[in-house]
């Protein structure tokens, strides 16, 4: 017995010291800098308590990146999930051509999120194929393009952000679907429940499990956006996210880590309360619907 | 025969200790393949005359060059010799980074333009290398269109905005004016010339208080505006020149890098430079430039030295602009070199780093021309007072100031 346990120490060692080395360190070496005034470029440090976590509650920047970045959340994950489970039910169908729909809107998963952030920085400029679109059918596109108005430059990017992971988590509800057992769809029908009566007391009830993942892997990938706003606008016209405050304050202008580290474990705090309060809901035993 | 091994071992052990040659390294940005020959070739150059130095090259690119030198400073593997952008110099001298210089260039100083640069608390940290300004580049056929003389360039910047609406107006997907969107270490160096022409400063003549929301610097950014919303074509720097090589605009301020462009590219425009418009022409463009430092930690700084010199000096600044197609090198030797007036838009480079200006050299600048960009980016795409963006950054810089 305990020569097993030994073995399996060992075997797990490769990956204990990884972690250990690649994340517990970081992470707990980025908590203590948070009560620093460490920047990269300084010869010393010094000790300054909870002074950065004040300022960031009093940095206009970092509040408007907090609420750019709930904007971005509670504008997706909607949008996000019920696309992918209407797609997934609509492909849980039989019929011809079946694999060729699946396997088309699970493309853009598998593509560079870079290639896609350019191609939609190509369509959502002045003159290009969204700004046609939206004069054809009677609206007017902003002067400069999407991506150069205040008013349209997050939402743009959370539409594509939709488009982009739609696919993905309807794979995954396929998956949820899949195993639901036909046998209750039979006796329900038999007891005279039409389809809507079936999804709500057979199918959402079922896929409880694979929406809370899908809820809290796509609510942890949300709050930490980055590459799309570093690559489409660089955080320009208001669409600075959390991720991407960090990465300014800590990498690039400012060279703070200290700060940097101190937003970071606020945005760990605020990823960690919204995946316990997912948890909390989805967890219920009572029915929701 | 033991002691005739061991004073052998240690005669073969001190011959090769005089003959190793001391090694320094390089951190540059220069790797296009018509530059990089040249940077190769003064390496090779150097090291011949110099047998027991050696150098090791390394590239950086502009995408994310500071960053990867604000990492090697602050882990301890910064190189011994280090190109850098006039604007991060005092950043690195104010953290103890780079050699103080001010001893070993006071000889050949008067040789050079640009010390002031590279002057942080009074000393010296960095050699100029070559330095750059912004003129303002015009299309010739869509001013003709749109009505003026073939040897007309604006002189004001009234005149400037007038011309650029005439252009605009020509028809669609025609613009007068290559607006810079906002994007980092860009747009800040378009606006300032604006701000300095017409009398702006960011800081008092002290450098004590930060003076941005003044009455010049609200008209300069007025008429910014109104370029940027009666003519602008909107887009990051590429982007507007694009545009403007495709002859879709009428007016942009750029570089000496559009020329290369131009002409590695074969670009067929009418093309026309003049300098910059401002109340009382010419009005004042920016300077920046290359600069070579050596690093504070660096062994060898004798050495270190000796190559900056070699690489800086006139006959290699003139190799080097003449193959990077720069149009202003920091040695004054170098700038009487025909090939800097053997084009007009070179002589108009020549004519306008005369009337330029620098940014404070500032350990924060970094931060403060970002402060600076947003308030712009403010004042042109959102819809309140010019003014209102100019003192928020006024309290931020006087905050970040303060601290």
């Amino acid at each position: 017995m305990r020569s097993s346990k030994a073995t399996a120490f060992v075997l797990a060692l490769p990956w204990i010291v990884t972690f250990g080395i690649f994340w517990l360190f970081p992470l707990l070496y980025s908590f203590a800098i948070g009560f620093t005034d460490y920047q990269l470029l300084a010869r010393d440090y010094h000790w300054v308590g909870l002074a950065n976590y004040v300022n960031l509650f009093s940095d206009p920047a970092f509040l408007a990146a907090i609420k750019n970045t709930f904007i971005f959340v509670g504008g997706t994950i909607p949008f996000t999930t019920v696309i992918a489970l209407a797609m997934a039910l609509l492909l849980n169908r039989s019929f011809k051509g079946r694999g060729l729909f699946r396997a088309t809107y699970f493309l853009p998963s598998i593509t560079s999120m870079v290639v896609i952030a350019l191609i939609f920085t190509n369509l959502y400029s002045r003159g290009g194929y969204v700004a046609c679109l939206a004069q054809l059918i009677g609206f007017t596109p902003p002067e400069y393009g999407f991506l150069y108005d205040r008013g349209t430059a997050l939402y743009s990017i959370m539409a594509m952000d939709v488009w982009m992971s739609v696919g993905y988590y309807m794979l995954i509800f396929l998956a949820g679907l899949k195993a639901i057992p036909d046998e209750l769809y039979e006796a329900a029908e038999i007891s005279g429940a039409g389809r809507f009566r079936q999804f709500f007391s057979i199918t959402l009830p079922l896929l409880r499990p694979v929406m809370l993942f899908i809820l809290v892997i796509n609510s942890i990938k949300s709050f930490q956006v980055f590459v799309e706003i570093f690559v489409m606008t660089k955080g320009k016209f208001d669409t600075a996210t959390m991720v991407y405050f960090i990465y300014d304050s800590g990498l690039t202008t400012h060279f703070s880590f200290g700060y940097a580290s101190a937003a970071a474990y606020v945005l760990f705090v605020i990823i960690g309360l919204f995946s316990i309060l997912q948890f909390f809901l989805l967890r219920r035993r009572q029915p929701l619907w | 025969m033991r002691r005739i091994l061991q004073i052998s071992l240690a005669v073969l052990f001190l011959t090769q200790a005089s003959f190793a040659a001391t090694t320094i390294t390089w951190w540059q940005f220069w790797t296009d393949p018509g530059i990089k020959p040249v940077i190769k070739a003064m390496v090779d150059e150097f090291e011949k005359a110099n047998p027991d130095i050696k150098v090791e090259l390394t590239d950086l690119t502009w995408s994310n060059g500071h960053e990867k030198i604000v990492i090697a400073y602050s882990s301890g593997t910064a190189p011994d010799v280090i190109e850098l952008g006039s604007d991060w110099i005092a950043q690195f001298a104010a953290n103890g980074h780079l050699a103080d210089l001010s001893e070993s260039v006071a000889t050949d100083s008067g040789e050079y333009h640009g010390w002031s640069l590279a002057t942080y608390k009074d000393r010296l940290y960095a050699r100029p290398w070559f330095l750059g300004t912004r003129v303002l580049f015009a299309n010739r056929d869509l001013l003709k269109r749109a009505g003026y003389e073939n040897d007309f360039m604006p002189y004001k910047l009234s005149d400037l905005k007038v011309a650029a609406r005439k252009v605009h107006l020509l028809g669609k997907d025609i613009y007068g004016w290559g607006s810079n969107a906002p994007e980092k270490h860009r747009l800040y160096k378009k606006f300032l010339p604006f701000m300095w022409s017409e009398g702006g400063q960011i800081f008092s003549d002290d450098g004590r208080m930060c003076v941005l929301p003044s009455v010049h610097t609200v008209s300069a950014l007025t008429i910014y505006k109104e370029l940027h919303d009666s003519s602008g074509y909107v887009a990051n720097q590429r982007g507007i020149e694009d545009a403007f090589l495709d002859g879709k605009v009428g007016f942009i301020i750029s570089g000496d890098w559009l020329l290369k462009r131009i002409e590695l590219e074969k670009r067929k425009i009418n093309l026309a430079t003049a300098l910059i418009p401002g109340p009382k022409f010419p009005g004042k463009s920016f300077l920046g430039g290359e600069f070579l430092a050596v690093s504070e930690s660096c062994e060898h700084k004798d050495e270190a030295m000796r190559f900056v010199a070699f690489i800086t000096s006139p006959e290699n600044q003139v190799r080097f602009c003449q193959a990077n197609r720069s149009a202003t090198p920091s040695s004054k030797t170098a700038q009487q070199d025909p090939y800097f007036s053997s084009t007009e838009p070179l002589k108009i480079f020549n004519k306008q780093i005369l009337s330029v200006k620098h940014p404070p050299v500032d350990p924060d600048w970094v931060v403060i021309e970002d402060i600076i960009e947003k308030a712009v980016e403010d004042a042109l795409f959102g819809s309140g007072l010019i003014a209102e963006p100019l003192r928020q950054a006024q309290m931020k810089i006087e905050h970040l100031k303060n601290k």
